[in-house]
């Protein structure tokens, strides 16, 4: 699971970290502040978006700071776009297809 | 903790024919063979397509080199002309097993095609490696537009 952006992404309080984050770097409280969880739990999520290099941590003394790594998940868009891609041009060749069978007729 | 499976990617597309022919043009082996044939020096050696629950479908394309490039699934829903879903699994990707699914609706004459792509829930997948791929792609938009 570990640097995998597409299981950092899988659940949904995860997600609403990543969106708190999409505004600028914050303290952890602001990020997790109620999600309605945890704090094992938010931890856990934490540890789980840091390790698949989504959210990077600073610490200035004692306060932990939260922020997006956007290189990780444009690596994530990127690779997802190439698969979108692949299928846009199946639909393309159905469109010729049913060009060339309505010609036929 | 019970997930919904987010999707990765969506496509929809309205081709001027009926949902029918639309379908039958979805699976056949003809447009899965154009799909793969990337240039006029490659060829597709493999265009399968046995349209029926748990039929196969398999495509494979060789270029100049001999080097081939493949895909395989297997369907999992067929309801000619509405509805079409299937497993699909690309060879240079194994262990990354995706879910289609098709809705085809037709209104005066158009029929309007809805592709989801999306991963399979996690139980389902062996590869913990690749577990809970189902990201969702709203909020990696999101995330990035920001």
């Amino acid at each position: 699971m570990a640097n995998d952006p597409f299981a950092a992404l899988a659940h949904p309080i995860r997600r609403d970290i990543i969106e708190r984050l999409s505004g600028g770097a914050t303290t952890v409280g602001e990020a997790s502040r109620e999600l309605g969880v945890s704090k094992p739990t938010i931890s856990r999520h934490l540890r789980l978006l840091e390790e698949a290099g989504v959210v990077a941590r600073v610490i200035e003394g004692r306060t932990h700071r939260l922020a997006l790594r956007p290189e990780t998940l444009a690596d994530a868009a990127e690779w997802i776009e190439s698969q979108r891609a692949r299928w846009e041009r199946l639909f393309d060749a159905v469109g010729d297809y049913l060009e060339e069978q309505a010609d036929k007729e | 903790m019970i997930e919904p499976p987010g999707y990765v990617v969506r496509i929809e597309r309205t081709f001027e024919a009926s949902a029918e022919a639309v379908f039958d043009a979805w699976t056949s082996a003809e447009v899965l063979r154009r799909w793969f044939h990337v240039a006029p020096d490659w060829d597709t050696p493999e265009a399968e397509v046995d349209l029926r629950v748990g039929g196969k479908v398999r495509v494979v394309m060789r270029n100049p080199d001999g080097a081939e490039h493949g895909a395989r699934g297997e369907y999992s829903l067929v309801e000619r002309p509405h509805r079409l879903a299937m497993t699909w699994t690309f060879d240079d990707d194994p262990s990354n097993q995706q879910m289609i699914e098709l809705w085809f609706s037709e209104s005066e004459g158009s029929t309007t095609v809805v592709m989801v792509n999306s991963g399979i829930s996690t139980d389902e997948r062996r590869d913990a490696q690749h577990d809970g791929w189902h990201g969702c792609f709203d909020s990696l938009e999101r995330a990035l537009a920001t």
